[in-house]
């Protein structure tokens, strides 16, 4: 395996370092089966995969709510479980985006944000909805960034989807998250919400220094805005390609086009 | 209809015969007993005017007992019902709270009544005490079921972020299940506000003391003007509910400001 000496998109730190995970439901059958996967900080990395390939579960190893039952995982030199108590103070940096979103349907749209700040919260603050000052500033900074101005004061079950979309990704923000977990994020949306969400997230992981893992299912979309796409298949990682502009390039062949990657992701899925 | 319900359906009537029969339930009896029942509702319309001061009165005083008992049960069960719901706690916590609110649920407001009479004295307040009880033995239930169907989705992701188990019952879990909670403060107060009226049986305060000892005393013209309170107030409170239900619960779509510090 030889790779190409002009591929240089990415700083060389590793955040994510997933090294031979397997995870199993029950005693024979496995989710994900030896999977390893290294992303560097600030990385727009992709996972796409049919439905019951096993990406989901690829994200929640990554912020500990599951845990392998092979194989290690380090998120900043950390094994991600609730349990170790080292990972559960970095746990607020890791900005997670479940695919049912998990907003809080009765309360406002700026409370469902303010609740990325309870990290930073102390007892009787948080316990008297006290929000300092400079935490509703940032978050109606945050409001106005995804594009929802004027809704603060909404109850998140009246929004749409698109909106409901950019609550969860403010939240997210609100947390001043270093890495990024979004489960399908744009999956069932129309295509010029998805690709403004998108660019929403492209935009905001420059200039937040974001390390964002995206899980997709169109190949697609996630080669528009990635640097980095993994394909998972039954578990297993059938395909790696880094992104930049035009040019995509596969570890395993060297160069290819995009039409090729397609080709191949189809026939990959297929089989 | 398939033959097993059949059997089944059979198996309910023979049943509904032989217990019947145990437990002394005849039909012939009651059609006998029509005619007693025919004198009372004759005598129950020679109504007294001059009592419905009275009757009011005992209402209000009923009414305010009933508001009390409500309040303070609700507002014991709450905690109760979060140190009950399986989803928050471990088996160690939830399982002695479990028992402690079984233990509450198992006598009626009327046993409690008689207990508090012997603590406290006659008196609305040891009415209130018992309607304390019975509402925190049942609210506290319906409570942590509530708690326990909540969505799990929004308390993995709040979960994720690595707030506090505190945070997440003040974020999460109260503001999902407050409808729910403003549901039972209404269904209990408007039951809370019927069974007051019995507990005067035992010298507990309320209306019905009245309704009681008129009764007792083959009195049914002075006891009916009391119901007939009883009844007012209790669609009054049915009517009102609704309107609170409609807009709180229903259209609950008015959103809640926050506070700066």
């Amino acid at each position: 395996m030889t790779r190409p000496s002009s591929f240089s998109l990415i700083s060389t730190k590793k955040i994510i370092q997933m090294n031979n995970v397997y995870t199993s439901y029950d005693s024979k059958n496995y989710a994900l089966k030896g999977i390893s996967i290294s992303i560097d900080r600030g990385t727009n990395y992709a996972i796409v995969g049919q439905s019951g390939s096993g990406k989901s579960t690829l994200l929640k190893l990554m912020n500990g709510m599951m845990i392998p039952s092979k194989g290690t995982i380090k998120i900043d030199y950390q094994t991600p479980n609730m349990k170790n108590k080292q990972f559960k103070l970095m746990m607020h940096k890791i900005g997670y985006i479940p695919q049912s979103l998990g907003l809080i349907k009765n309360i406002t749209v700026l409370e469902n944000i303010l609740i990325g700040a309870l990290p930073r919260l102390g007892k009787i603050q948080s316990l008297l909805k006290m929000f300092p000052e400079e935490e509703v500033i940032e978050a109606k900074k945050i409001l106005k960034q995804v594009g929802l101005e004027g809704k603060e004061n909404r109850k998140a079950y009246m929004l749409s989807g698109g909106e409901k979309r950019r609550v969860a990704i403010a939240r997210a923000f609100m947390q001043k998250p270093t890495i990024l977990l979004a489960d399908e994020i744009v999956s069932e949306l129309d295509h010029i919400t998805a690709r403004e969400i998108m660019a929403l997230i492209a935009s905001a992981q420059k200039t937040m220094n974001l390390t964002a893992i995206m899980v997709h299912h169109d190949i697609q979309l996630a080669l528009e805005y990635a640097n980095r796409v993994a394909v998972i298949k039954d578990g297993e990682k059938i395909l790696e390609i880094g992104v930049e502009g035009d040019k995509i390039v596969d570890f395993q062949t060297g160069n290819l086009t995009t039409e090729e990657i397609m080709e191949m992701y189809s026939n990959e899925s297929k089989k | 209809m398939n033959p097993k319900n059949n059997i089944i359906v059979g198996i309910i009537i023979a049943l509904l015969f032989v217990t019947s029969y145990n437990i002394g339930a005849n039909p012939i009896e009651f059609v006998k007993g029509l005619p007693n029942l025919a004198i009372v509702a004759e005598e129950m319309t020679q109504v007294e005017p001059k009592l419905f001061g009275t009757a009011f009165l005992s209402m209000f005083e009923t009414i305010q007992m009933a508001f009390i008992g409500t309040i303070v049960g609700v507002a014991i069960s709450l905690p109760l019902s979060m140190f009950a719901a399986r989803n928050l706690n471990s088996k160690y916590v939830y399982a002695p709270v479990r028992a402690i609110l079984a233990a509450i649920r198992t006598f009626p407001s009327i046993l409690w009544a008689i207990l508090f009479v012997i603590m406290v004295g006659l008196g609305p307040f040891a009415g209130v005490l018992a309607i304390i009880m019975y509402t925190i033995g049942f609210v506290a239930k319906l409570q942590y079921e509530v708690i326990e169907t909540i969505d799990s989705d929004p308390m993995d992701a709040v979960s994720s972020i690595g707030v506090s188990k505190w945070q997440l019952i003040r974020y999460v879990v109260l503001p999902e299940s407050a409808p729910h909670l403003l549901s039972q403060m209404l269904y209990m107060f408007d039951y809370n506000v019927r069974q007051t009226s019995i507990l005067g049986l035992v010298g507990a305060g309320g209306i019905g003391f009245y309704i009681i000892n008129y009764i007792k005393f083959f009195e049914y013209g002075k006891a009916a003007v009391f119901m007939l309170v009883v009844l007012v107030t209790v669609l009054i409170i049915d009517w009102a509910s609704v309107k609170i239900r409609d807009k709180y619960i229903i259209k609950s779509q008015h959103g809640m400001k926050i506070s700066v510090k």
